[in-house]
């Protein structure tokens, strides 16, 4: 596979990102023209209306051009990083998400790291003992965590956890790298068990599909080990189902991130979000939507590119006989 | 071969397979002396392949096994999985059928030999490794050893058999089993591979079992023949004394169900009904319910396999009072047919195709040349064979004949109307064509609407052509093909394969089409149904007086079928003729490799 | 192809008996029904009246699951709960398969443009995060239940497309189809008679699944403040109302939100065994 190829490959996904971002950032921008009543009031906020103020207001928006060009202008806007002010506060949105993005990034790489270390291994397990109480034990666990939104587990977690036993922290982000850990524990737990069901659900369906393939038969028929078979065999092929269900995942936590946040009131992005939509902050909303969705798009792309790069079938494309 | 010194290398005693409380297999016994080959012939449902993976150890999960299987004085079945593996793989191999997902989609195909060779102390570097990988290469007729780096799905099936093979092989076990290892492949591949296996079986005088519902390729390769029908033996013998004179009414029905590829017969012998469950045929003998012979004494428990002289065994309890029935019907049946004289130019073509071109556009944009230049002719009332192997391009050509497929280039005339493109065509020339020439595919478990009773399919083929519909009119499709007229009301998952097909074939007839274009009809039958089918073909065209094109690869199928054929290689007609001419005496080098390939008598056989 | 063992053991099919697990989810279910069906003649007491003296007490014999910051009956508000937990999800399921079924069909059987175009639409709802666009729709468009019902039904309607998609292409090259072209039978009735039959029962068993989805979303969107409005006796917005008194009165916290779980679950559990079943 030579280098140039998946070059060519990797900017052939980018391709396909561009225009999706675009499409992103159009549909964001258009939130201030699709809410409800006069886009300078949802841009002001409840403060003061005099006709000067309305005036600035409209000329910094640029809300007398067209709309076309309005959107160009805040694109540039936002490439520069200016996403406009919030109308709580009068802070700009960029320093007030920059605030707020260490919070969600702990968060969220703590979650993933307990989904798919524990997810895969689970699934694994379940896989190996299938039919056994260890797999109705990991199944009736799965359909539990796929069931329960995560802020209804961090609801229990916090009561049990935090309320009763008051083992860990109910709110706050904590400081410091361990106390973050600590205080992040019950909300990573609570956002990790409903994403890593799906995780076990899929690993164990693609490996329980694997442990009936032809070639593990042929494998055990010639005498291999069973750790060799696992590992070469089954686990490897098992994977790639997997890995194409990442885009899940990822969509996952970011969704469950925004709803553990609001459960244990952590400063992260997602419960500034909430709160931006709750008090109609438009500029905020935007913000913080283009950055999540920038992110969501992104790393789908690196997960499509990985599969590019792993499964060979991909990569050697037609067969020559 | 028995040694009477030497203790026999496997001895199957009394093995019995179960699915839970369901039967698969009873009481099955058989000897493997050291560097015999045996073949364990069966159809569906027979339980052969569950007995091949309990002789090597690995049973699917809930699938369990009581009796013995001794190697070498080892019983198998006591050992613990531990144990085992030290015998899986050193002692006993297995190579299975479908060469394309038999080897690890994500393993370089040198590996598969590789992994096997590690741990061995003299295989420490991976440089001696790759040594051997190539002289393991070489002994499996890879002689490339660039191979050994590529992918599976970067090769033929044939390489990848070669390459399951040498796995199977490379800790030198005394015993392989093969099962349907060519089923699979082409007809040339197969008759390589099996080549193949036979002098690897022979040079490193290894034991084989090999596992096949094909009577006359277990013939041809091996020595003694265990016949199995539905869980249970029913014949065991020398292979050429089999061949001969078979000792049971299945045997012979079998052996007569398959075509001869050596002569066209009148009728092949075909055996009715279907093969049944083994848990039902538990207390009696399960092939009674076929049988012309069967008496009440078949049905009063299940016969044991008792012995005609030293080396065979039969389970028909009146064997010796039918003998010499069996031995006539055998000889009558393979009498040639008088040879159907060529019909004269009477009439105007029903089909003439005319340099037909069909490309596809493939994975990346490469265009693949499925039929290159294709010229063909049927006549009214003909029946024409289309030979020629997967990637021939003849099920392309059957398609753009009913309008599933457009030509990129060429003309076709149907009935004097233009069909090359049917989306061209006007609507009335479209129904006229449609009601020329009809399909019959190749599965016969996908060919009906699982959802659609037989009634309802055949009314919507009525309807479709504009005749009246009428559940008389269903009735008499029913019945032209075979079956009686309740099968109006049943699905098809409660029928056979056969019978599906048989559905089919009525369904293509509602519109009392001029020729029937048939891909593979029987391929995907048993063969002792496949008789069956032929048989209604024949008896179909000489009532309704329908022309055929037959697509498929068996040579043996069309003697008894064609009368005229065009061998297709590579989307390109390389032969055409009388079929007798052309299966006689054939002139192009790919025919002749075609004939070749055919599993020929046990008499043929050079052991 | 499958390996020849599988053929042997065709028609060996051991009989099936319903788990235990999926009666319980039945009769989790059942109740949910019955109480969203007959709220106000089963609940003790009204969900909306308040008694602003006594505020939130926690479970007492007069108020089995205690009272809310406004005096309102915990138990009531739950039972009543029901019937927004059930009818917004099962409009949102049948919704977005009926209009998944539709362009499935036709994207799947004719294939070319057409299937371009639809799969270009359905991979952009594929990349973007559901939930938050879900949560920034119908915050700022304002609006209450519907809004979220509708936003909900348009985002699932994609991965719904998906699925339905792959189903049709399934049957798409098998000989039945390719015989009812051959007869010449239109491409209206194939697509209805043919491959509709055969891909419904698949729709169902994904059907029950969404629903439980839908389910989970409308109840974090009602915990959120967005969707059913105040004072509605909707599970996941009591979660928001309650969540100052988890001290005082758990119950009304945790009542509502294993509500929530549990209906999910069943749900749940149910499409998993119709799935299991049906993809034999």
């Amino acid at each position: 596979m030579t280098g140039s190829s998946v070059f060519a490959l990797v900017m052939r996904r980018f391709a396909v990102a561009i225009p999706l971002l675009l499409i992103i950032s159009f549909a964001v921008f258009s939130l201030v023209h699709i809410a409800p009543g006069d886009p300078v009031r949802s841009l002001l906020g409840a403060h003061a209306s005099d006709p000067v103020t309305l005036a600035a207001i409209r000329e910094r928006y640029h809300l007398n051009d067209p709309f076309l060009v309005q959107y160009g202008k805040w694109l540039t806007q936002v490439a520069q990083g200016d996403l406009g002010v919030s109308i709580q506060g009068n802070r700009a949105v960029t320093s007030i998400i920059a605030d707020r993005l260490g919070v969600t990034i702990f968060l969220s790489l703590m979650s993933t790291v307990l989904v798919l270390g524990l997810g895969v291994l689970l699934g694994a397990v379940a896989a190996f003992h299938r039919g056994t109480s260890i797999d109705r034990a990991v199944v009736t666990f799965g359909v539990l965590g796929v069931s329960s939104p995560a802020f209804v587990t961090g609801l229990f977690l916090l009561y049990v956890f935090g309320a009763l036993l008051q083992w860990f922290p109910i709110f706050g982000p904590g400081t410091g790298f361990l106390d973050r850990a600590w205080h992040l524990t019950l909300p990573a737990l609570a956002l990790a068990l409903s994403v890593m069901a799906i995780v076990v659900k899929i690993t164990r369906a693609a490996m329980i599909e694997e442990l009936d393939r032809d070639y593990v038969i042929f494998a055990r028929a010639r005498g291999l080990s069973s750790p060799r078979i696992a590992f070469a065999y089954v686990l490897r092929n098992a994977l790639i189902p997997v890995v194409t269900a990442a885009g899940l995942i990822v969509v996952g936590i970011v969704a469950g991130a925004i709803y553990v946040e609001v459960t244990f009131s952590l400063p992260g992005l997602g419960a500034l979000t909430v709160d931006a939509v709750q008090n109609r902050d438009i500029p905020t909303i935007q913000g913080a939507t283009l950055v999540f969705s920038v992110f969501v798009v992104l790393v789908n792309l690196t997960i499509d590119v990985i599969y590019t790069l792993i499964d060979p079938r991909v990569r050697f494309g037609r067969v020559e006989s | 071969m028995s040694g009477g010194q030497t203790r026999p290398l496997l001895n199957v005693e009394g093995l019995s397979i179960s699915h839970g409380v369901v039967p698969i297999a009873t009481s099955l016994n058989m000897v493997v002396e050291r560097g015999q080959t045996i073949a364990i012939v069966g159809e569906s449902g027979s339980g052969k392949s569950l007995t091949a993976r309990a002789i090597a150890g690995i049973l699917p999960r809930g699938i369990s096994a009581t009796g013995d299987v001794v190697l070498d004085g080892i019983s198998l079945m006591r050992l613990a999985e531990s144990e085992l593996r030290k015998i899986r793989g050193f002692r006993v191999s297995m190579v299975m059928q479908d060469p394309f997902t038999m080897l690890n989609p994500l393993m370089r195909s040198g590996d598969h030999i590789d992994e096997m060779l590690r741990g061995r102390p003299e295989f420490a570097s991976r440089a001696s490794r790759a040594a051997e990988v190539k002289r393991r290469l070489a002994e499996v007729g890879i002689a490339d050893e660039d191979i050994a780096r590529r992918m599976p799905f970067q090769l033929s099936g044939g390489m990848c058999q070669r390459i399951a093979l040498a796995a199977a092989l490379a800790r030198d076990p005394e015993l392989l089993i093969a099962d349907e290892p060519s089923t699979a492949l082409d007809v040339t591949t197969q008759a390589e591979i099996i080549t193949l296996l036979r002098r690897v079986q022979r040079e490193r005088h290894m034991s084989l079992i090999l596992i096949t519902h094909n009577l006359r390729l277990a013939f041809s390769i091996c020595q003694r023949i265990y016949v199995l029908y539905a869980g249970s033996l029913l014949e065991v013998g020398d292979a050429a004394a089999v061949e001969r004179q078979p000792f049971h009414p299945y045997t012979l029905g079998l052996l007569l169900s398959e075509p001869p590829a050596e002569v066209r017969v009148t009728r092949l012998v075909s055996i009715r009904g279907s093969v049944p469950r083994a848990a039902d045929v538990v207390d009696s003998c399960g092939f009674a319910d076929r049988c012309d012979w069967a008496k009440q004494i078949c049905h009063a428990g299940k016969p044991p396999m008792a012995p005609r002289n030293a080396s065979r065994f039969t389970a028909c309890i009146r064997q010796d009072e039918i003998q010499g029935e069996l031995d006539a019907l055998r000889t009558a049946a393979l009498s040639a047919a008088p040879i159907t004289p060529r019909r004269g130019e009477t009439e105007g073509e029903l089909v003439r195709v005319d340099a037909l071109v069909k490309t596809f556009v493939g994975r990346r944009g490469y265009p693949i040349r499925a039929v290159k230049d294709v010229s063909l002719r049927i006549m009214p009332g003909e029946s024409v064979g289309l030979v020629g192997e997967s990637g021939s391009g003849k099920t392309t050509i059957g398609r753009c004949l009913v309008g599933l497929e457009t030509p990129t280039a060429g003309d076709i005339c149907i009935d004097g109307i233009p069909a090359a493109d049917f989306g061209a065509m006007a609507k009335a020339d479209r129904a006229r064509v449609r009601r020329t020439i009809q399909m019959v595919f190749q599965d016969p478990y996908s060919t009906l609407n699982p959802r659609h009773r037989v009634g309802q399919a055949l009314e919507e083929a009525l309807g479709a052509s504009g005749s009246p519909v009428t559940p008389e009119r269903v009735a008499a499709l029913l019945i032209d093909v075979g079956l009686s007229a309740a099968y109006a009301t049943r699905r098809p998952s409660s029928l056979s394969g056969g019978e599906r097909q048989r559905v089919a074939i009525a369904r293509a007839l509602a519109v009392k089409p001029r020729i029937l274009v048939c891909d593979e009809p029987v391929s995907a039958l048993d063969v002792s149904v496949q008789a069956q089918v032929l048989n209604l073909f024949k008896r179909l065209q000489a009532e309704h007086g329908l022309s055929y094109l037959f697509i498929t690869h068996d040579l043996a199928v069309i003697r008894q079928i064609a009368e005229r054929i065009y061998v297709l290689y590579r989307g390109e007609i390389v032969e055409e003729g009388p079929t007798e001419r052309v299966i006689g005496t054939p002139q192009h080098p790919y025919t002749r490799r075609l004939i070749e390939s055919t599993p020929r008598s046990a008499s043929q056989c050079t052991t | 192809m499958s390996s020849p063992a599988s053929g042997e053991t065709r028609g060996t099919k051991l009989p099936w008996r319903i788990p235990i697990v999926i009666l319980i989810a039945a009769l989790i279910l059942t109740v949910v029904v019955v109480c969203a069906v007959l709220g106000d003649k089963v609940s003790p007491d009204s969900p909306f009246l308040q008694r602003l003296r006594i505020g939130d007490t926690p479970p007492s014999a007069t108020h089995i699951a205690g009272t809310d910051l406004l005096g309102r009956d915990i138990l009531s508000r739950v039972i009543y709960g029901a019937r927004t937990a059930l009818v917004g999800p099962v409009v949102v399921a049948a919704g977005a398969f009926a209009m998944a079924t539709l362009l499935g069909l036709v994207s799947g059987y004719l294939g070319g443009l057409v299937d371009s175009a639809i799969m270009r639409w359905v991979d952009f709802m594929f990349a973007l995060p559901g939930t938050l666009v879900a949560i920034v729709v119908v915050g700022v468009l304002g609006g209450g239940y519907w809004t979220a019902v509708v936003v909900l039904i348009v985002l699932f309607t994609g991965p719904d497309t998906r699925i339905v998609r792959s189903a049709v292409l399934e049957q798409r090259p098998l000989p039945y189809i390719d015989a009812a072209r051959t007869l010449g039978i239109s491409k209206t009735r194939i697509l209805f008679i043919h491959i509709l039959p055969n891909v419904l029962t698949i729709i169902l068993a994904y059907v029950v699944l969404d629903f439980a989805f839908a389910l989970v979303n409308l109840a974090g969107l009602s915990f959120l403040g967005l969707g059913v409005e105040p004072g509605a006796p909707d599970w996941g917005r009591m979660v928001f109302e309650n969540r100052n008194i988890l001290f005082s009165n758990p119950v009304a916290l945790l009542l509502p939100a294993a509500m929530i779980m549990l209906t999910a679950v069943s749900m749940n559990l149910i499409g998993d065994c119709l799935f299991e079943r049906l993809a034999k």
